[in-house]
């Protein structure tokens, strides 16, 4: 990268940090709930700059071996379940579905309650 | 903004014999696609608190028309089910827009509040039972008096989901394989009923005495009405309280204790669990829906554009009950 500190997470960082110290408690009540919303929207953005090429990439080496393909991606899986070429019922397969909702859901909300039961 | 709507409150009002004075006028968080309004009409000597509920005009394609809910719940309270009293309703074409005004009911709708104030802890104890009953009388409504209401099977639902979802053109394996599962499933036979479509915390008026009303009708339908059971079941509506699988409060035996106190038709567990795992698909689709308004201009909202970031939730709940021995 070109570019100068901060970098794309530190920014965001300060923009959380100014809406959280500076902003929460002057907005009115209805506003407090899309407030709280910004706030998650720029968490996401800022894990998914931060993770989200390693947790992609984790899917797609376990996807390509479960379909021995070298350029599959998760569209290509998508479509194979959806014409039934895959054993619904093999175990590869399932630990692939679970592992790729595990990792969407670190990127978009980390915090959710079935995520967190399972990682416990 | 709401000078203006209280002059159509009060001009409409009139015209129900409702003559006083419009104060303490107030938006209220409500959902995605509805405005909701509070507001007291001054009399000479007491007050009287309304709610405004107005379609914003663009709803999406699952939600009926704001007037035609209004009408369920004039129809449903005659059965003795918990719903607000309908004071007046107004069409597209009126000053108002579609739209409606109900009696205010004293009570909290909001979810984490109910769950966690320590005001509502006995009236938890209950509510799954009061839920159950109160949905089962619903489900017992004559659906001849809801011509206007859209019809579905089962099947017609699912299929009609599914190639919603494909319309967005985000292929996703676990909703492929929920597909598949889904269409295995013995949903129970039933599929004339009224089904209120959207029956969970946040949709229901909880007092400290417990089950007060059920609100916000949108999403209703003519259909099989276990649908609603699945629903409130879903931990999308747990709101963090896993362990409570009904609506984060109650148990899925008091849920059904309840259902099956009113209703001819006995529920068992394993077919709530197929409807829990089609409600969240469902719900799954209707992210994508309420994203999809963001995404292609009909409006700029960022409400709309983080709930595409709230599918993986429903996936994640999805591979949780089809493979994690999830409840």
């Amino acid at each position: 990268m070109i570019f100068d500190k901060p970098d794309s997470v530190e920014l965001l960082d300060a923009v959380n940090h100014f809406l959280n110290e500076k902003i929460k408690d002057e907005v009115p009540p209805h506003l407090a709930f899309k407030l709280r919303i910004v706030e998650n929207v720029l968490n996401i953005v800022g894990r998914e700059i931060a993770l989200g090429e390693k947790l992609s990439q984790e899917v797609i080496k376990d996807l390509r071996e479960l379909i021995e393909s070298d350029t599959a991606n998760v569209k290509d899986l998508a479509l194979l379940i959806k014409e039934e070429k895959l054993d619904l019922q093999n175990e590869d397969l399932k630990n692939l579905l679970v592992k790729l909702s595990k990792n969407k859901i670190t990127i978009d909300n980390p915090n959710y309650s079935t995520f967190k039961k399972l990682v416990d | 903004m709401s000078q203006e709507l209280g002059n159509l409150l009060s001009k409409k009002l009139d015209g129900e014999s409702i003559n006083g004075e419009i104060i303490n006028l107030e938006p209220l968080t409500g959902g995605a696609s509805k405005e909701i309004w509070k507001f007291e009409v001054k009399f000479k000597d007491k007050s009287e608190k309304y709610i405004l509920r107005r379609g914003s005009g663009i709803e999406g394609p699952l939600a009926i028309k704001t007037s035609d809910e209004a009408q369920i719940q004039k129809t449903v309270r005659k059965l003795g089910a918990l719903v607000p009293e309908i004071i007046s309703v107004s069409s597209l074409s009126e000053p108002l827009g579609d739209s409606y005004i109900m009696k205010f009911v004293e009570g909290e709708t909001i979810a984490r509040k109910i769950l966690r104030d320590a005001e509502y802890k006995n009236a938890l104890q209950n509510l799954a039972f009061e839920c159950g009953e109160s949905i089962a009388k619903i489900h017992q409504a004559d659906i001849a008096e809801f011509s206007f209401l859209p019809k579905k099977t089962v099947k017609e639902q699912l299929s009609d989901l599914y190639e919603t979802y494909t319309l967005f053109n985000q292929p996703s394996p676990v909703f492929e394989y929920t597909y598949l599962w889904l269409k295995k499933q013995n949903f129970g036979e039933i599929d004339d009923a009224l089904v209120h479509g959207d029956f969970r915390l946040g949709n229901i008026i909880v007092s400290q005495d417990g089950l007060q009303s059920i609100i916000d009708w949108e999403l209703a339908h003519v259909g099989n009405p276990l649908q609603d059971l699945g629903w409130i079941c879903g931990n999308s509506w747990r709101f963090g309280n896993t362990d409570k699988v009904v609506g984060g409060f109650g148990d899925l035996e008091d849920l059904l204790d309840g259902y099956n106190s009113v209703s001819e038709y006995q529920v068992d567990a394993k077919t709530v669990k197929a409807w829990q795992v089609f409600g969240t698909f469902r719900w799954g689709v209707i992210c994508l829906i309420q994203a999809s308004a963001h995404l292609n201009g009909t409006i700029n909202s960022v409400e709309k554009a983080a709930i595409g970031r709230r599918v993986s939730e429903t996936e994640i709940d999805i591979v949780d009950l089809l493979f994690l021995g999830g409840r």
